[in-house]
Formats: C-alpha cells, structure tokens, sequence
C-alpha cells in the first residue's frame, strides 16, 4: 500500500502541475501542445544542471559532508534553472501566437519537435551518448529524504504516515503541491488571476476594460512553460534517476488530457491527475504492486501481457475523453489569435 | 460656447486597409445633452466611437474636453477621463458573474487580492438609485440580453463615467425594454450626464436625443437639432437621397399548406429548459410569414430544427405533405431553401471561390458531376448566369474568394444561390442584418417577389419595422413557445412589444390543427 | 476573367513557394548557426570542424567522403540520390497524409500510429503468405492493401472520436500513437502470436523481425538501381509519385475532393448545405491513415529494410512525425508534397554525412525540421510580407484592367465595400409609415 501510494504520487504530481501549467496558457488564450517538448526540454536543463554542479564539485562535497539540508537546497536550485529555461523556451511559443498571429497547434508541434531534436543534439555533444545522466551517484542517494535524516535507525519504524510520505520520498513533490495550491489560488483569488481568465474568454471584452490581453497572454504562457519545465525536470529526477532522454513518453499530452478531463478546473485536475497517476504507476510497475500486503503480486500474476498494462494510461485517456468531452468546457477564446484591428 | 462642450472630436480622420473609415468628422458633445449619432450600417459610426474609446488611433484629427486637448491611447485612458460605452455587442465575460464582469478591470485590491465586499457594496448603491436591480451572483450566460445591458451601464456607473456612449443599444430589446432605457438615459441627462446615442432608428433619435450628428459613407454630413427636423429630412441626410421606408406589396392570397410543423420541440445546449418548447404553426404557398421576438428566444433552434441542424426531441414537421423530421440535412434540402441568419458561419465557405460557393449544394447534381468529377465549365456558366441575374459584384467574378466581397454582396450571392434553387419553401433568417438601405430594399423586394410567385416565404426578424411591413402573418416567439399569431394590418408596434416581452400571449385552442 | 483567375493562382501559387523557400532557408541558416556556435565554445570541434559541418549542412547531399588529405570533397554521388529517393518514398506519403487531413481542417498527428499499424499488417502479410503457394508479385500487393487497410483503421479512430464525440482530434491522435507503439510490439514479441517472425538467422541481436526479402517479397527496381548505382532505390518512389497526383486529381477534381474541402474551410456551412461532415471527417482520417499505412508497407516492402524494437516497445516512428514538415512545406498542394518529401530526405542524407564525416551528430536536421514547422506556423505572416512588397504593383495592374474590362464597374480590391444595387429602381421618394 505504501508503495503504491509512493508511486502514484510520483507520477500524479509532476502531471497535476504540468497540466496545471497548460491551464494557465489556455485560461490566457494559448493552446499550449508543446507541454510535452517544455517538459523535455526543462528536464534537460535541469539534469544537466546538476551534472555541471557535480562536476564543479559543489554537490559532491555536500554529499560527503552529510549536508542534506544542503542537498535539498541544491536541487530546489535545479528546479529553479528547469523552471527558467522552460518559460524561456515556452516564449517561442508566446512570440508566435501572440505576437505574430501563427497557428498554436502547428507552433507547438515545433516545439514537440524542436525540444528532442536539440536536446539529443545538445546530450550527443556534453555526454557522446544518448542518455544525459548524473555525473556521479544516483538520484535516490543525492536527493532521496531518508528516515535517517531524522534520526530513525535502520530498522526502526516511522509509522504508516512516516514510512509513506516521508521516507524514501522527494521535497520536489511537496514543493509541486504547495506550488500547486498558492497557484490555483492566485488563479481565483486575485486580480490577475481574474484578467488572465478574462483573455482567454473574451479578449476584446478585456482590451476595452484597459487589459493588455498580449501581456496578459504573455504572462499565462510563461507561468505555463516554467511549470511544465520544473515538471519535467521533477518527472525525471523522480522517475528516471535524474536522467535526460529527449523524451517523457507522451507526459505532456496525458497532462493534456488530465487538464481536459479536469475541466480546466485546479481541484479537479488533482482528482484527475490522481487517477491517471494510478495507471501510469500500474503501467510502469505492475510487478511490484502488492496491494493488500500478502506478498502476493496480483498483477503480475493474472498472466496478462506488460504491453497491455504500458497501453492502458493512453487507453483509459481515450476512453476518459470519450465520456467527459461532452461535458467538457473549454475557455472560449483559446487558440484564436487576438487582432487589436478587429472588432 | 466652448465651454459648453464636454467633449470635442475634431476633424477625426480614421483609415482601415483598403477603406477611409472616418473621413474628417468633427462631433461636438454638450455637457448634459444627450446626443445622436445616425447613420447607417457601415457608416463609420461605431468607428468613430472606437476613436472616442480608446480602441483605434486616429490618423488625422484632435479630441479635446473641456476645451483641453487630450490623448486618448487605450481604454484607460478614457475611463480616466470618464469615458465609458456600452458596446453593439456586449463585452462581457459569460462565465463570469455579474459581480466580477462589473469590477473587471477597475478592481479594488489588497496586494493583489480582490476585495470583492467592497465593490458589492458600491454596485448595490448604484443599482439602488437608479432602479437597475441585477442579481450580481448570476453568471452572465444566465441571465437575459436586457439584464446583459444593465449590466454594461452598471460597469460605466461604476467606474463613475460622465460621459456615457451607448452603441445600438436598442437592437436587442422589446419596445417597453426600449421606453425604460430612454427614461434611464434621460435621468442621467439629468444629473449633468453626458450621452453619445448610436442608432439608425429615427423614431428613438427623435423620442430622445436633444441634437443629432448624420454621417454618411465615413463623411460628416451635418449636425442638427431634434426639434428643428423631422423623420423624413434625418433619412434623407442618412442615406443621400429619398428612401422608400415602406415595401411595396399586393395582399397575400395563401394557397395550400407547405409546411406543417406540429409538437415540435428543440433542446437547449446551455439551459435545462427546451429552446423550442411545443411549437405549431402551418405555412402556406404566396405568403410571408414571419417569427418575432427578442433575440436569443428559440429562432435560431426553430430554424435549425426546421433544416436539420439541430435534432428535434419531439413533433412531427410535414413539407409538402412528407414527413421529414427524420430526415438528413440533404433530403430536407429537396423542398427547403435556407437564408441562414449568419453567412459567415453557415452560409458561405469564406475561402471558397464564388462559383464554388453557387454550388454548394447542387454539386451532385449530374449538371455539374459526371462520375464524380466536377464539371468545372458547367459550374463557371451557372456562377456567370447567377451573378448577372442578381447583380452580385465582386472583384475577379466567379473566381472571387468570398472572404474578399463586401458584406451586401456576399448576402445578395446567398440569396441568389438560395432563391434560384427553387424549393416551395424559403426561410430566410434576418437576411439583411449589418446591410445598408439599398441591399435591404433590394432583399425585402426580392422575398415578396418569391411570394408572389407562389413559394412559401418563412421569415425570421429582430427588425420589428421588417416584421410590420414585410409579413402577412406574425408568429411571436417568446421563451421557446408560439405566443401569438398576429395580423400585421391590425396589431400595433406597442402591442406587438407586449407578446415579445412575454406579458401577453394568445391562449391555445386546444391541440392540433 | 479566366486569365485574371488563373493569374491569381499563379500568384498564390508562388507565394507559398517563395514562402516555403524562405523557411526553408532560415531553418538551414540557423542550423547553421548552431553548429558555428556548438564548434567556436567545443575546443575539440573547433571553427575548422564548425566550417566543415556547415558545408555539409548546405551541401551534404553532394558529399563524396574525405580525400586523402583530409579535406571533404564534393561532387555526385548517386548513391546518396539514389538514398535520398528511397527516404523520399514513405515520407512523400507521409506527408500527404497529413495534407489531405489539413485540407480537411484536422491535424494528423497520429501518422506515426499509423504508420506502425501499417508496419505490423504490411510484416505479417509479407512473411506469412508462403510464396512457394501465392505468386511473390500477388503477396506484394496483398501485403500493400493490407498495410493501407491496417492504417486507415488506424486513423479512423481519431476521426470516429473527432467527428462524433467533438474530441480534440491532436489529443486522440497522440494516444492511438502510443497505443500502436505497445501494440505492435506486443504482436511481435516472444510467446505473441507472430513471435515467428523474430529474426534469429541475420541477427544475433534480438527483437529484430525478418526482411520481406526473405520470403522472396520485394519491389521491383524499374531500373532505378542502375541510374544509380549502390543506392537503395526501388520502384516505391514511382508508387508514391502516382498515389500524390492521384490524390491531387481527387482532391481538385472530384465532388468527394469538394465535400472533404468544403468540411475543413466551414464545417458549419458544410453541414448547412447537407454535407454529411461527420462521414467525411471520419473519410479524411482514414484516407489520411491508408497514406500513413502505404507509407510503411513501401518502406518495408522493400526488401532491405528491418522492423526492430530497442527498449519494451517501439519508439514513435520519426517518419511519421516528419509528414507534418513535408505537408507544411508543400502547403498542403500534392504535388508540393513530392518535392517537399525530397527535401526532407535529403536532409536526412544530410544527418548521415554530418555523423560520418565530423563530430557532429544527424540531430541537427531534427533541429533544422523543428525551425521549418515553427516558421510554417505563421507562414501567413511571412505570405503577407512576401505580397506586401507586390501589393502596389498588383494595384496598379487590377486598376488598368478594371477600366480596359467592359464588365459592370466592379469594385477594386482596395476601395470600400458594398456599393449599393440598382438604386434606379427605387425612384419615388417614400415616406415613413
């Protein structure tokens, strides 16, 4: 149970926040698609920005030293750059849907295109292989919170609530939460939030209320891309061992699809991101899963095929669409350019 | 004298791609007078007031208050000149409520967060004094399009605007509506309010302004007051030469039944309740018969149910004598020809040729295929025929992208295409919407002459001058339902008014027939 | 008028070349720049290396290796022609998968799906027939409409959902994308019913599945490998030349090309006039999978190509993805489609030379495609500018000919609209009632 609670929030909050990321371009009027090339892109910043740190030996010697508040602190930092480089890379996607009018769906898919194909490039160059990984050490062993930290003992133990969102968790996921939270309040609560929501329902409406609905755009789709970029790097440092791929199998578009789905409402994209987290932990690791503790691993057991059970996060989204879209309201100006010269 | 004036816009200067909007106009605004603004569609009327807004830069031209020459860069800028206007189209957020619609923009804050009982209490106030009482917990999608104005004058009051512009603000509403926005308006000319009214409706500008500005084609034609002038001498300053205001037409004479609608009911996308509710009503051969009401009251869903845009949920409608409720867009196509009420959205393809737009539905015709290959010199001929027949102008003929002709032409080149189709019935919704007065006597000639040669004409208008004079029979629509049927040679304007707003209704005999 | 018309589609026409060339060469030119960059800060690259990769950027395609100084030398090389039309092949119809859903107004981005789909049906057919019973030529062409059959399946999920349950069609593309990636591999994979088609005699490596050219199927050469000798062309280019005037005839001549084009300029009025939208979406989707699916069957119908997968489950195909490039390129004209489709494969002869010849890697082209559909994106902007520079000119011919033309008056683009209609009908000055 623990560990399925782990893993579903490991996968459930880097696409609650990245599908938080797209309601904030699309709350502005901007279809963001390129969610997914933001994510990989942001994931590649900050993986390399820990291997470069590592090598400049700042990381290492926190590590040595036991420093792990220190450590903590170094990889909020990563996040950061992540977060940085993502709403710097998302403002391609700014300039040409707000700037120069272009198609956002055609303008995302370049940069779904553009994210892989230079950071392939880019990890081909720094590490001559495929795969940009840490320099030294793994993710677990660098930014892992251990029961240790606390002063617990080997065998000692911290209880359900301990054992489950503390130990052998990462600060990055709580970050996110919080993150998260004081967003969707910002969302609501306050006068921007309020302006930002105008642009993508009525932009004319709010270009005679005095909103500057290019800025106002502009501000949606760089929260958005500093979201999906901290995601990304999130997704992979606790997914994939702080590694760059130029990939996140389709993250973006399941973030996407959880917004959708969510209705492009905060409190029902955390249900929805919970949901798909579900699946995606069943997908990646159905042969660990012991859900009522008797050591008997259910899934695995049934003897139906893994390629079924890595279908089944896309299958369900499908499904999901299917039942939801009807429903489904989407902010009424998204993905139209807005022209000051018409009416 | 100078003092006099609150606002002056001198010799203003407005040129789009391709068109000189504004051309040298000078309007000039007494404090306390509530003045009109008449011209027709397309006249640069709402242009200028863009100028005045804040909305377009002017190439040419001042605007001074008080005397004092002003910028006025954005809409900030004329809301701190207290500028404020109500829009043709309302620019509300619908998702949002009355509260937040009306504090958007000009929000009271405390770092950044709003402080929404604050601005409740201060809307409450102005509601209260001047009798707009609104629900400000209602979503905007929600509440009817008379609340949505109150609603838009509420935001002026709000920001503490003195000089109000309202823009077509009489379009959507019933006559009693109508009365009570006039008295509203008077009131604040009471208080030393300043009011610009945009309208081609001559009966409200006489009701109501104290002097009128006419312009013409983007040209300034002259400014005059109410008492000195009369109907007759605005409409012909309006439009440049004498205008027929009435159409000219023989007495019905209704033949057999074409279409027979029982029951039928329409659901709504947004509301629980149905937007058709129940309807029945027969149209004959040679006559006109036309669906008033408010807009937002069921026409549209009428019409879509009648063509096959919409499903019916329940009725049965008969088109010569055929079932077709049934039936796909197309097999309807067979008896049916359609107007539709927005020629961008429906009735044209923008990006289409115009001779691909003439055979949008007849394509299948085996005139223009052979096989399924299109028989393009046949299509070019027909498209050559059609526009010399009606009179369509465009810039390279048959060929003319559609996106690229002038509204009056696209709408003559539906009418063309739809009335040379030749179906018993014809339904043409608000077909001369946006036209000036030309093309709308040319169309309104053109549905009697489809009556007279005994088609069945069913004609939706928010025009109720259209309704008066273009109908044999009204049918009034309100909420869904049929409330009255009506004989426009009997019936007054005022009491046609009291059917759309609902307060009166002819009660059914009974069902069928 | 004809000739006013037919100047005028000459005049679109060039635009969206003009248009097209412009993108392509700012995506080059940044390419470019990348390299000089990546080289100037890499001390191991160096500007001699950066210089190097920039001229094979431009001129990759006429690259013929290294002389034995070391310099690189230039001229014809029919084998990278050769090459360059056989890459062409899947990606022309690739890409005119994407341009026939475009024209429809949907964005196929579920080539790569159905590319799989027709990957796996094009596979099992090719191998399972025996030749020894069926004729090879028969089981080629079984195999081919098995692959187009197996796509257009494919793509007509996105248009079923699309069309009937209004879903976002780029959403449904992408996971019927990832579902073929897992399905595929799961047809092919050890204990699954096509486990037998597991190469195990070329191969030591596993996951491999056999070539077609094992059970004697393959396309025919049309002579095309003596024009160009050590290449790997085959007659799937002449295939794919036919299948893109096909559907250029189909798309510009037929009523079905009309109806399909009349849903993606205004489904509303489409439907208005009795179109059935919905069947036609669903019609797009498939006509644009059968192209995705034709696509992998020529690819590996030709015989020296192999079906792998790396990790648990096959990677998304990127010549797939690169139909949207080849459909953005060619603006969605057929036609275009087969020049487009060259170009984008000569940038992957491109990517080769670059990972053979220097230290640099075959992503850059990856880069350079990105910038092309980025630029593509607001090709509008760019066609404006392009006509900006002509407008005045244009003017000026429109002008001479309204007068020299003995039609009514029209009106001139650039003058203001709706002249009002036979105002001489109207001749007795009525009053208001």
């Amino acid at each position: 149970m623990t560990f399925l609670i782990q893993q579903t929030l490991i996968y459930a909050v880097p696409l609650m926040i990245v599908a938080l990321a797209g309601v904030f371009a699309e709350r502005s009027g901007i279809i963001n698609l390129a969610l997914e090339g933001i994510m990989i892109f942001g994931a590649f910043a900050g993986v390399l920005f820990v291997r470069l740190m590592q090598q400049a030996g700042f990381y290492v010697d926190a590590k040595a030293a036991g420093d792990w508040v220190a450590l903590q602190g170094f990889m909020i930092l990563a996040m950061v750059v992540a977060a940085v480089l993502g709403a710097i890379f998302s403002l391609l996607l700014s300039f040409a849907s707000v700037n120069l009018k272009a198609d956002q769906t055609i303008g995302g898919t370049a940069l779904n295109l553009l994210a892989p194909a230079l950071v392939l490039f880019f990890i081909r160059i720094v590490a001559n292989q495929n795969t940009l990984q840490m320099a030294e050490g793994d993710a677990a062993s660098y930014f892992m919170i251990k029961k240790s930290f606390f002063g617990y003992g080997r065998s000692e133990e911290m209880g359900f609530f301990g054992s489950t969102f503390i130990d052998k968790t990462y600060l990055a996921t709580y970050i996110c939460i919080i993150l998260f939270v004081i967003l969707s309040i910002l969302l609501y609560k306050t006068r921007f939030g309020l302006r930002l929501r105008s642009c993508g329902e009525n932009p004319q409406a709010a270009d005679s209320l005095g909103i500057n609905v290019y800025k106002m755009r502009y501000a949606g789709t760089t929260i958005s891309g500093a979201l999906a970029g901290m995601g990304g790097f999130v997704y992979a440092l606790t997914t994939a061992n702080c590694a760059s791929t130029g990939e996140v199998a389709g993250f973006g578009f399941l973030a996407l699809a959880v917004m959708i789905f969510g209705n492009w409402k905060p409190l029902n994209i955390a249900g929805a991101a919970l949901l798909f987290g579900l699946f995606k932990c069943i997908a990646a690791s159905y042969t660990s899963i012991d859900i009522n503790g008797d050591g008997v691993f259910m899934l695995a057991e049934i003897g139906v095929s893994p390629h079924l059970y890595r279908m089944l996060p896309y299958l369900i989204t499908l499904i999901v669409l299917a039942f939801t879209s009807k429903k489904s309201r989407a902010p009424k100006a998204e993905g139209i350019p807005y022209d000051k010269g018409q009416r | 004298m100078e003092t006099e004036n609150i606002i002056e816009m001198l010799h203003i200067t407005k040129e789009f791609p391709g068109i000189i909007a504004n051309d040298d106009i000078t309007l000039q605004l007494r404090r306390g007078e509530i003045h009109a603004l008449l011209g027709e569609n397309g006249a640069g009327k709402s242009t200028l007031m863009s100028v005045l807004f804040g909305l377009y830069q002017p190439e040419a031209g001042e605007i001074r208050k008080n005397g004092e020459k002003v910028k006025i860069n954005n809409p900030n800028d004329a809301t701190a000149l207290g500028i404020g206007m109500v829009h043709q189209h309302f620019k509300l957020i619908d998702v949002f409520t009355v509260l937040d619609n009306i504090i958007l923009g000009a929000e009271t804050t405390k770092l950044g967060f709003l402080q929404k009982k604050e601005a409740r209490k201060k809307v409450e106030e102005i509601s209260k004094k001047y009798g707009l009482s609104v629900d400000l917990d209602a979503k905007v999608e929600d509440i009817t399009v008379g609340m949505q104005q109150r609603v838009e004058i509420l935001k002026m009051l709000y920001r503490d605007n003195e000089i109000l512009i309202f823009d077509e603000p009489t379009a959507v509403l019933t006559p009693q509506e109508i009365d009570e926005l006039m008295a509203t308006m008077r009131e604040f000319a009471k208080e030393g309010k300043s009011i610009l009214f945009i309208s081609h409706k001559l009966n409200e500008i006489m009701a109501v302004a104290d002097r009128v500005t006419v312009l013409r084609k983007g040209k300034y034609v002259g400014t005059v007051d109410t008492k000195d002038t009369d109907k007759q001498s605005l409409s012909n300053m309006m439009v440049g030469r004498p205008v027929q205001l009435q159409v000219e037409k023989t007495p019905a004479t209704p033949g057999e039944v074409v279409l027979s609608v029982e029951g039928m009911t329409v659901p709504s996308h947004t509301h629980k309740r149905n937007a058709v509710n129940d309807v029945s009503f027969q149209v004959r051969k040679g006559e006109i018969v036309c669906i008033a009401g408010i807009d937002g009251n069921g026409q549209s869903e009428l019409v879509y149910g009648l063509a096959g845009l919409e499903k019916c949920s329940g009725g049965s409608i008969q088109l010569c004598g055929k079932e077709i409720s049934h039936c796909s867009i197309h097999q309807r196509g067979e008896n049916m020809s359609h107007i539709p009420e927005d020629r961008h959205k429906h009735g044209l393809v923008l990006d289409f040729t115009l001779e691909q737009n003439m055979v949008l539905q007849r394509f299948r015709e085996p005139r223009f295929q052979h096989l399924g290959f299109i028989k393009r010199g046949e299509v070019r001929k027909y498209a050559e025929a059609l526009i010399e027949q009606y009179d369509v102008r465009s810039g390279q003929g048959p060929v003319t992208i559609a996106r690229s002709m002038s509204g009056g032409n696209q709408q003559k080149a539906i009418i063309a295409r739809e009335v040379d189709r030749d179906k018993p019935l014809l339904i043409a919704v608000q077909p001369t919407r946006g036209l000036d007065v030309g093309a709308i006597e040319y169309i309104h000639k053109q549905l009697v002459a489809e009556r007279d040669k005994g088609r069945a004409v069913l004609l939706v208008s928010l025009e109720l001058d259209e309704v008066m004079s273009l109908s044999d029979r009204i049918l009034v629509m309100y909420e869904g339902e049929i409330v009255g049927e009506l004989d426009p040679k009997t019936i007054t304007v005022q009491e046609l008014g009291l059917y759309m707003a609902g307060a009166k209704r002819t009660e059914k005999e009974g069902k069928g027939a | 008028m004809k000739e006013r018309g037919s100047t005028l589609l000459q005049k679109e026409g060039t635009k969206s070349v003009l248009a097209s060339l412009i993108a392509i060469l700012i995506g080059l030119a940044v390419g470019a720049i990348i390299i000089l960059i990546v080289g100037i800060f890499n001390p191991s690259l160096g500007i001699k290396g950066a210089l190097e990769g920039v001229q094979l950027v431009f001129g990759g395609l006429f690259s013929t290796g290294r002389s034995a100084a070391g310099a690189l030398t230039f001229g014809f090389n029919s084998t990278n022609m050769g090459n360059m039309l056989f890459r062409a092949t899947p990606l022309i119809l690739t890409g005119l998968s994407v341009a026939v859903a475009f024209k429809t107004g949907l964005f196929n981005i579920g080539a790569p799906g159905q590319y799989l789909m027709g990957t796996a049906a094009t596979l099992i057919l090719a191998l399972s027939i025996p030749t020894s019973v069926v004729p090879a030529p028969l089981v080629w062409v079984i195999a081919f409409v098995g692959g187009c059959l197996a796509g257009a399946i494919w793509g007509c999920i996105p248009g079923l959902v699309k069309a009937f349950l209004n879903i976002n069609e780029v959403l449904a593309c992408i996971m019927t994308n990832w579902i073929a990636a897992n399905l595929v591999t799961w047809l092919f994979d050890n204990g699954s019913l096509f486990a037998n088609l597991q190469n195990h005699v070329e191969n030591t490596k596993t996951a491999y599945i056999y070539k077609t050219s094992f059970n004697g199927v393959q396309t025919a050469k049309l002579g095309l490998d003596k024009i160009f000798p050590g290449s790997q062309v085959n007659g799937g280019i002449v295939v794919a030349i036919i299948i893109a005037i096909l559907i250029f005839i189909l798309m510009t001549k037929t009523t079905l090309g009309y109806q399909l084009k009349a849903c993606g300029a205004n489904r509303h009025a489409a439907r208005y006039a009795g179109i059935a939208d919905k069947r036609n979406i669903v019609l797009s989707m498939a006509i644009a999978g059968a192209l995705s699916g034709a696509a992998a069957s020529l690819y590996y119908l030709s015989g020296n190509t192999e079906f792998y997968w790396t990790s648990a489950y096959q990677s998304l195909p990127a010549i797939g993805f690169n139909g949207i490039p080849v459909a953005l390129l060619a603006a969605s004209h057929p036609i275009g489609v087969i020049f487009a489709g060259c170009f984008m494969s000569m940038l992957d002869i491109v990517g080769l030379q670059l990972t053979n010849l220097t230290a640099y890697n075959e992503y850059i082209t990856d880069v350079i495609i990105a910038i092309i559909v980025y630029l593509s994106a607001f090709s509008l902007v760019i066609r404006m500018l392009i006509s900006g520079h002509k407008k005045r000119k244009n003017a000026k011919v429109q002008t001479v000919a309204a007068t020299t033309e003995p039609l009514p008056a029209d009106t001139p683009p650039g003058t203001p609209p709706d002249t009002p209609p036979d105002s001489a009908a109207v001749e007795e000055g009525g009053g208001e009632a």
